[in-house]
């Protein structure tokens, strides 16, 4: 086993090193790429490139006073083995304000899904019970709603950052039918407007990223052909494709061959389908080396295209992971405040059924539910 | 008045108070009451620090105080001060009576500094201290030596008190001359 691993560690720094000479040379023609990157159709993510691949920015001064909004979230899923079929979402609000007026708010508040309006969703036409995925997206809908109003309430222009945990992509949303899929994303566009119009940067942050946008515009670059359409390969027969030997490396190797601690590559855009609904909102992304590990921030469009705001979210996001050990305090905290545990859970169906028998209701749980419960011996 | 505390564990022979403000606390040995029904009197034998969570461990982060605060806000937040208490006596009828409280104050009942008059009253007679010597889980000699100071303060260092209060400690420890001497000489 160790032989093996061995074996792939020399594959995988073999495939580095390839890597890291592609981005070179890829960077002397950027535009050619970016053309050609825009041009092709392949069967995976690409990143949009607008300026040379291997720039490294440094970390702009921070400003001595700002503030760090954020919010998580956390739920108990509905239980059908349960005496009633409702659902729980707690939001955290995390208020991290720094400097000459420093002070901290922290908290969460939960809230109770029981309406049959909450419970069900329309689902291409048809009413569907709120499972799993639905309820995870109206979270992170809440999750933005409540960073959004935290930042109204506490930030201002210029030296106040919005920081969410993952992605700004809401890339699940890509299968979903029309009505759905603009119920959810509507309003989450909405709240970008409100951040726009506000002018404070919200920013993605994703830790330990797996994308491979960047390392696919290289591999478009390995592509002989003038236009890569990969469903057209003509190379299938040949024994390894021509992108093939950068294949399955991540871009947070490539940026570890070159960016230092506090600086962030160059932006480039994302090619996920959903965001074609974007509009102005379209979400770009850069890596940033936090002296820890390489991590992958996502930004909208207007914040990339704003060299103040850009500069901002870069210096914030490194001080905010500076201060949380290598991961953003105010995301941590965030996690930390809305976490629900299983005993949480538990508790909380204990108290449904103690509300339901104070009000003289029969307490139906199923028998799988009893059995749980009481184990016998 | 402002309150010094809020009660968040309650028994018969004491209770734990979470301060408003972490690392504020009244001091070692102060004389504090609560505003339940009946008011209980007690001595601080006891300030604890740590996180709220149990979870969680405060670490170092190599900064002072003010860098602290100016930085890393949240800690602030996550961190409790408590100070625990040795009921001395409650109050029945407008008068102090050294017993226990027929009923520990109730949680959530705000803990206040004892006035000069009360400091007084509670310190007359040797009952709080025959109350700290009979305790058990109390650091005793220096919860002796902390209130008695308390005690004196209040009284502008009147001589014949400490005298008085001199002879009771050596009817309690008649036993162990070595201790008593270590706790009059602490004292003076």
């Amino acid at each position: 086993m160790i032989e093996e691993r061995k074996g792939r560690s020399d594959e995988l720094a073999e495939k580095i090193r390839t890597a890291r000479r592609e981005l070179d040379a890829q960077s002397r023609e950027w535009e050619k790429l970016s053309e050609k990157v825009e041009l092709s159709k392949t069967s995976w993510l690409v990143a949009g490139i607008s300026s040379p691949l291997d720039m490294a920015h440094s970390l702009p001064d921070r400003p001595p006073d700002y503030t760090a909004v954020s919010s998580d979230g956390s739920q108990i899923f509905p239980d059908r083995h349960e005496a009633l079929p409702c659902y729980l979402i707690n939001i955290s609000s995390i208020v991290l304000e720094y400097g000459a007026r420093a002070r901290a708010s922290l908290g969460s508040s939960p809230v109770l899904f029981h309406n049959d309006e909450d419970r069900f969703t329309t689902w291409g036409g048809k009413k569907i019970p709120a499972d799993t995925e639905v309820i995870s997206l109206k979270r992170t809908l809440m999750e933005f709603g409540r960073i959004l109003e935290l930042a109204r309430e506490n930030g201002g222009s210029g030296k106040t950052i919005a920081l969410s945990d993952g992605t700004l992509i809401l890339w699940r949303l890509e299968a979903a039918p029309a009505d759905f899929k603009s119920e959810m994303l509507n309003p989450f566009l909405a709240i970008m407007n409100e951040f726009k119009n506000l002018k404070i940067p919200v920013a993605g942050y994703i830790s330990f990223p797996g994308s491979t946008d960047v390392i696919n515009a290289l591999r478009v670059g390995l592509c002989p052909e003038k236009v890569s359409y990969c469903n057209q390969c003509p190379y299938t027969d040949l024994p390894e494709l021509p992108c093939a030997p950068i294949e399955g490396l991540t871009d947070r190797f490539l940026f570890s061959t070159f960016l230092k601690p506090g600086e962030i590559s160059s932006v480039f855009r994302s090619s996920s389908r959903i965001l074609e609904m974007y509009g102005e909102h379209r979400i770009c992304f850069f890596y940033m080396n936090t002296g820890e590990e390489i991590v992958r921030v996502e930004i909208p469009e207007w914040v990339a295209e704003n060299d103040q705001l850009l500069k901002l979210t870069h210096t914030l996001v490194f001080d905010q992971a500076k201060k949380g050990g290598g991961y953003p305090i105010a995301i941590a905290e965030a996690h930390e405040q809305a976490v629900v545990k299983g005993k949480d859970r538990d508790f909380f169906f204990d108290l449904i059924r103690e509300a339901l028998v104070r009000s003289d209701f029969t307490v139906a749980v199923s028998r799988k539910g009893l059995s749980k419960r009481m184990p016998g011996v | 008045m402002e309150h010094i505390g809020e009660v968040v564990e309650s028994s018969t022979k004491g209770f734990i108070a979470r301060s408003p403000r972490m690392g504020e606390s009244p001091s070692f040995g102060s004389f504090v009451r609560t505003d339940s029904e009946p008011r209980v009197y007690g001595l601080v034998y006891e300030i604890l620090t740590g996180s709220k969570e149990p979870g969680r461990k405060p670490t170092a982060y190599d900064m002072s105080i003010e860098e602290l605060r100016r930085e890393q806000p949240q800690i602030f937040e996550l961190l409790k001060t408590e100070f625990h208490v040795l009921t001395l006596a409650y109050l029945e009828g407008g008068k102090i009576r050294f017993a226990l409280s027929p009923l520990p104050p109730p949680i959530h009942t705000f803990v206040h500094m004892c006035s000069d008059e009360e400091k007084k009253e509670l310190s007359s007679e040797d009952f709080f201290l025959r109350a700290i010597v009979s305790s058990s889980n109390v650091p005793v000699d220096d919860l002796i030596i902390s209130s008695l100071y308390s005690a004196q303060n209040v009284r502008k260092k009147d001589k014949d008190y400490m005298v008085r209060m001199g002879k009771s400690l050596s009817r309690f420890f008649r036993d162990d001359y070595e201790r008593l001497s270590s706790i009059l000489r602490r004292v003076l």
